[in-house]
């Protein structure tokens, strides 16, 4: 499986003024936890739901292991190929979770029954309960396991804790890295809880009105991502292209740059500012400078720029 | 395993998993030549990416704090980091100006702020 497992170029949605995904570009490499960060309403659900087939692009392209989702049987094979879990879980209500087992695994020629029994057995789950009488908890559960038992290839999980208590969180996360461990299988999942994507992926999206601010392996974000803080009367405007956002605070000002802090911050110095700090910045951190566009100091949306350097090349 | 994180605490998990492991050696909690927990042990008892393990165990072996053998798992080093002692002091001064502010801003004196230095090191005893 060497092809890019998912590859989205210019994809946009309207929902007649309203535009919830516009001018998308994201690349993810099998293998990859990606997660896809964005606040409530920033496009996450409607891209996903559009690899699945579920909405129609008004413009662009997205392939699914190569396949195209607006093409009907080469949807049926990323339906195969591909384990969904939605936010809102669409299971008929009053089928018991062994009930749907069996259903599932008649569409599903790599399914395993083996893991669908090990699963509903550390989950926990009820399996001769009411699918509609489960807690959310449960209900969540029950679709990460018939995602997982499918044999897919790629999984797509549309914010899989949310609503969960602390205990089911762990529990699902730990059930992720085991299953990623040991199948290697591209996870594609999207939350807002940045301490979670922050543990468990390896590269990160984040969306903001339906554009990607930024893409990057989580790990270059570790290395070479910095927050500088410089204080000094009528700061430069600095403009670099590795300036990802910048925010002033009476007479500081922090500067998030993408790579080569010390020799921005040099610029700072040769321009008269005091350099305070020079820090790496968590995910946490990085996303509330990216996303609250306070101050931005260079056109457009701050960090964009970021984009085709860390990723596409 | 006496790893733990706290993901709220803004620290990048890689980062904390190298300081613990460097304070378990420093103090005599982790011996030389004790195992380390594979990688993907760890991740899963952690529920982390086996990445940011293998990144975090790369750093301790860079640091010669670990070294591991080829297909045999991540092992504590025998107390000598391969660095240039010109090395070790470059990385070890940021800390010491991070204790030099402190001290001045608490308005500790000289001799206070050096005094609480060698308390720490006597703690962790004799290793010179």
């Amino acid at each position: 499986m060497s092809e890019v497992a998912i590859f989205i170029e210019g994809l946009s949605k309207s929902y007649g003024a309203h535009a919830a995904v516009s001018e998308l570009r994201l690349k993810i490499q099998p293998g990859a936890v990606y997660g896809f960060l964005g606040r409530n309403g920033a496009g996450k659900t409607t891209t996903m739901r559009m690899l699945l087939g579920l909405v129609r692009p008004t413009e662009g392209s997205a392939r699914v292991l190569g396949l195209d989702p607006t093409k009907e049987p080469e949807l049926v094979q990323i339906l195969e190929r591909v384990g969904f879990v939605p936010q809102r879980k669409q299971l008929y209500g009053w089928a018991t979770p062994a009930e749907l087992v069996r259903m599932n695994k008649a569409y599903f020629p790599r399914w395993s029954d083996g893991a669908a029994a090990e699963l509903a057995k550390r989950l926990e789950i009820p399996m001769n309960m009411a699918f509609k009488k489960l807690s959310i908890g449960n209900q969540s559960k029950v679709a990460l396991l018939l995602a997982l038992a499918q044999g897919a290839e790629v999984l797509v999980l549309d914010e899989p804790t949310a609503g969960l208590d602390p205990v089911m969180v762990d529990e699902i996360l730990r059930t992720l890295i085991e299953d990623h461990i040991s199948q290697g299988r591209t996870i594609f999942v999207s939350s807002h809880h940045l301490g979670e994507v922050e543990q468990i992926c390896d590269w990160v999206g984040i969306l903001e009105e339906g554009r990607l601010l930024l893409e990057s392996r989580l790990e270059e974000i570790r290395q070479d991502f910095r927050l500088v803080i410089a204080s000094g009367e009528s700061l430069p405007v600095a403009k670099s292209t590795d300036l990802v956002s910048a925010t002033t605070d009476g007479r500081f000002r922090r500067y998030v740059v993408a790579r080569e802090a010390e020799r921005f911050a040099a610029e700072l110095r040769g321009q008269g500012a005091t350099i305070l700090e020079i820090s790496p910045l968590g995910l946490r951190e990085l996303f509330l400078h990216l996303v609250r566009k306070e101050d931005p100091c260079t056109p457009g949306n701050a960090g964009a720029k970021a984009v085709p350097v860390s990723s596409f090349s | 395993m006496l790893l733990h994180l706290n993901p709220s605490s803004g620290v990048p998990v890689y980062l904390q998993l190298q300081a613990q492991v460097k304070q378990a050696v420093a103090a005599g909690a982790l011996r030389t030549g004790e195992a380390l927990p594979s990688t993907r042990k760890l991740a899963a008892e952690l529920r982390i990416n086996p990445n940011t393990v293998a990144r975090a165990y790369q750093d301790l072996e860079r640091d010669g704090v670990t070294r591991s053998v080829p297909g045999g798992g991540t092992f504590v080093g025998d107390g000598l980091p391969g660095l240039l002692k010109s090395e070790k002091v470059k990385r070890l001064r940021p800390h010491a100006r991070q204790l030099a502010v402190e001290g001045r801003q608490l308005r500790l004196t000289r001799e206070e702020t050096l005094r609480l230095l060698e308390e720490e090191l006597d703690k962790l005893g004799d290793q010179a």
